[in-house]
């Protein structure tokens, strides 16, 4: 699955949790570490860096360590690039403020234009205890196949004893139609009848996928698309909330008025697993 | 200034018999199946000068026309067309709009460009024709038509994607989006022009007006929506639930409208901003606006329709040539604009057709925009007249011209696709036998050879099995086709296709998809699977006798399927 794991390490308070974090899922895929860290190098910052990983017992775990300059998510993507790691993984906060949130924070930058997945965690552990509840977007594209298929295998690695597939449909303007002529009891059986078709099609879906070995529970909400899920996994505490990657370049205007996963890169619900 | 007791006693008679008689003649006409908003109207001509007036004026005069009970009720349709805006705004979406970018700003642009270059164009060169008096201000009135031609209205478009089933689709959200942009533009400009001739606070220069609107725009765009949303989310969560959050948003709905009204445009368009900026917040639930809808689309919205008929004579001012030219630009503006944007942005001949006609529509929007247009000087009776029948005309036709154009694309579903000559009794004792009967079957109508069609087939069979359940099976694959294809072999011995219940197959149903389309696949797998849901049902269907009796009997089953789930959606 993933065979080589990228992190991007700073001297932060997080950078140890980060350390333990990423250790335990290279044992846990079998991969090797590269450790990307964006500095001035010195012998002192050389020094500290080595102090840190080696602070970690890393048993017989591969890994390298890249040094970059300039900015940072843009090297860090560049370096995950060059050593062809194909799990990018970072640390970011919950929240973050406006000013970070239009014009870039690293995680942010890097969720959104890493070329390989990437992983945000949100409170790495120094004593990680492997994600459990695993919640899952479920669109119908073959992207949407790629992500559902690779976080399942991600999920069936960690023993994990919740999969839920998530789905979202939203009909812009329906309640309008209550101007025409509509019930509210109308727009109640036609919203629950989208669900049950979105439903079916997910269990159909997900069939035709041949995933087996965990049981996976069908959601289908009815809520602005990308930020009903988004709540969804936020509300029921998922340790991984997992979607496919954005298809086109996120401009300016869509960090101002945001959609689909937009929201959910805008306020994490818990650790975002981005397949690529 | 009070109204004495015998005022406001018919003020409230007054107000007593709109709502009644709006109530009457909606009920009927949607018992008709048509819009309510018609049997309003028709309820206020009843009441207005064309009807009442004529047979007793005496009664009307006491009725509508005395002044301090007038000026009462012109407060309360103010207040209602404000309401009517509010909610309006709540429904544009922007998130959905700008997820929809390319397509929606080509659908969009030329769909207002193109009608109010016509309107702007036939008014500037030929007022007289469109019903313009030698007095009054020439170049307003142009703007006036140009902006009436070019909106839509965002509810009768909902209701016919609705009617038609296409509100979630990929067409339905792009004739939703390119309508909210439209309204959006549409009132925007709309309040520029009323600025421009000075018909809103007098004394403020329109370089000021125009300013002040786009930083309103902005800042309730950037900033305000943002606020709306955090402070709807502790409204939500701390106070009553929905009332609060129903008095919030009445509360800065009119706050906005006061803003606009202050710096010199309409204070409806104040109302309508609000209600975009509550509209994108992901706090708003679908209770708050739903309970909004009933309630200005119950109290408000008659007496605001009703109130059209007691302005004007609908008869006396009836101009049938008129009528006609607002009719046939408003059809060639909005049709070919949007058609033109649609067909521009990559949508085939008939999609683009069904766009143009179904941003046709122009409903409750378009009556607001000509009362105000009227109450402002702009236009005449005449001229608004024909702006409620063009109103009402492109709303009744949208449906049906939408209907015409797409008709092939409902097609594809189960039992559709179902035909006769291709259901076959198979007596073959294996899969290898069965698969290659269908797939001939498949390849003589597709003219594509079996061993493509079969090497597809098997290799999805050879992935993971195909047998369902309750003695069905479904083979199936994603070809390279324009169209599906289902073909359907009765093997009353049954066949072995790895069904998880170990129930042999007796219903073997190939599919073949285009392959591009992932969803529609999994729609026909659903549909299918929807159709055995049980043992019984699956050998009422394999136990018949002949083609017909299968196809009679899937349509019996899955109907009856159909009406069990959705028993109350009769109207959707």
């Amino acid at each position: 699955m993933f065979k080589k794991l990228g992190l991007a390490l700073t001297f932060s308070p997080t950078g140890k949790a980060l350390i333990y974090e990423v250790k335990r899922l290279a044992e846990l895929f079998g991969a090797e570490i590269v450790f990307i860290h964006n500095g001035e190098r010195t012998k002192e910052t050389e020094a500290k860096l080595n102090t840190l990983i080696s602070s970690i017992e890393l048993n017989n775990i591969p890994f390298t360590i890249e040094w970059t300059k300039g900015d940072v998510a843009d090297t860090i993507i560049q370096k995950s690039q060059e050593n062809n790691v194909d799990l990018l993984i970072s640390g970011a906060l919950e929240r973050e403020n406006l000013f970070k949130q239009f014009f870039g924070s690293v995680a942010r930058k890097i969720m959104q234009e890493a070329r390989c997945s990437t992983l945000i965690l949100t409170t790495p552990s120094n004593t990680p205890k492997g994600f459990k509840k695993f919640i899952t977007s479920g669109e119908f594209s073959t992207q949407g196949e790629s992500t559902i298929l690779k976080t399942f295998e991600f999920a069936v690695r960690e023993n994990a004893e919740e999969f839920i597939l998530i789905k979202d449909i939203y009909a812009p303007a329906l309640s309008l139609t209550i101007q025409e002529g509509s019930s509210s009891d109308d727009l109640e059986t036609q919203r629950k009848r989208w669900i049950d078709e979105e439903e079916e099609k997910m269990k159909v879906f997900v069939k035709e996928l041949g995933i087996k070995g965990l049981n996976i529970k069908f959601k289908c909400l009815y809520g602005k698309e990308g930020w009903a899920s988004s709540n969804y996994a936020r509300l029921h505490k998922a340790d991984i909330f997992a979607v496919s990657a954005p298809t086109k370049k996120i401009r300016l205007i869509d960090k101002f008025f945001p959609h689909e996963f937009g929201y959910a890169f805008e306020k994490l619900p818990s650790n975002l697993l981005i397949i690529r | 200034m009070q109204l004495t007791a015998e005022q406001i006693t018919i003020f409230l008679v007054a107000l007593t018999i709109m709502l009644l008689a709006a109530k009457f003649f909606s009920e009927i006409f949607v018992k008709l199946n048509q819009p309510a908003v018609i049997g309003e109207i028709l309820a206020g001509i009843i009441l207005g000068p064309t009807v009442l007036g004529m047979i007793s004026p005496d009664i009307f005069e006491w009725l509508f026309s005395q002044n301090e009970v007038a000026l009462s009720i012109d407060s309360l349709i103010t207040l209602s067309v404000i309401f009517l805006l509010l909610v309006s705004g709540l429904e544009v979406d922007l998130s959905v709009i700008f997820k929809n970018g390319k397509s929606v700003t080509s659908i969009s642009s030329l769909g207002i460009v193109f009608p109010f270059i016509i309107g702007f164009g036939v008014s500037y060169f030929f007022p007289s024709l469109m019903g313009k008096e030698q007095t009054g201000d020439h170049f307003a009135f142009s703007l006036f038509m140009g902006t009436a031609l070019s909106i839509s209205a965002l509810p009768v478009i909902a209701k016919t994607l609705i009617d038609l089933n296409l509100l979630k689709t990929k067409l339905g959200l792009i004739i939703i989006s390119s309508a909210m942009i439209n309204d959006f533009l549409g009132w925007l400009l709309f309040s520029l022009i009323l600025g421009l001739i000075g018909a809103g606070l007098h004394g403020i220069n329109f370089i000021y007006t125009f300013i002040f609107t786009l930083l309103f725009v902005i800042f309730m765009l950037f900033i305000g929506r943002r606020i709306i949303n955090i402070l709807l989310q502790k409204v939500n969560n701390k106070l009553s639930f929905p009332g609060s959050s129903l008095s919030f948003i009445l509360i800065l709905g009119l706050v906005g409208a006061s803003f606009t009204e202050l710096i010199g445009i309409h204070a409806v368009f104040g109302a309508f901003i609000v209600g975009v900026a509550f509209g994108d917040s992901v706090h708003l639930k679908d209770e708050t606006k739903e309970v909004l809808h009933q309630f200005i689309t119950n109290i408000f919205a008659p007496l605001f329709f009703v109130s059209i008929g007691l302005k004007v004579n609908f008869i006396s001012n009836f101009d049938f040539v008129l009528v006609l030219i607002v009719l046939v630009l408003a059809f060639i503006g909005k049709v070919v604009g949007c058609s033109l944007g649609a067909y521009l942005s990559g949508f085939k001949k008939n999609d683009s057709y069904a766009i143009g006609f179904g941003m046709n529509s122009r409903g409750a929007m378009e009556i607001i925009l000509a009362l105000l247009g009227l109450q402002f000087g702009l236009i005449k009776e005449s001229v608004f007249i024909a702006l409620v029948i063009m109103a009402l005309v492109t709303s009744l036709v949208s449906a049906p011209f939408m209907n015409y154009f797409i008709k092939a694309k409902n097609k594809l579903n189960f039992i559709n696709l179902l035909n006769k000559n291709r259901i076959l009794f198979s007596e073959k004792n294996n899969k290898t036998g069965v698969l290659g009967e269908l797939v001939e079957l498949a390849s003589k109508e597709l003219l594509i050879s079996k061993e493509e069609i079969l090497k597809v087939i098997n290799e999805r069979e050879n992935s993971f099995p195909t047998g369902i359940a309750n003695h069905l099976a479904i083979p199936h694959a994603k070809i390279n086709i324009e169209q599906p294809f289902i073909a359907v072999a009765i093997n009353k011995n049954g066949i072995d296709f790895g069904a998880e219940d170990g129930l042999p197959a007796k219903a073997i149903i190939l599919l073949l998809t285009p392959e591009n389309n992932n969803e529609l696949q999994l729609q026909l797998l659903s549909e299918i699977a929807h159709s055995f849901s049980s043992i019984s049902n699956s050998l009422e269907i394999v136990n018949s006798n002949s083609q017909e009796e299968i196809i009679n009997k899937i349509k019996l089953l899955s109907n009856a399927k159909a009406s069990l789930t959705s028993a109350s959606s009769r109207q959707l």
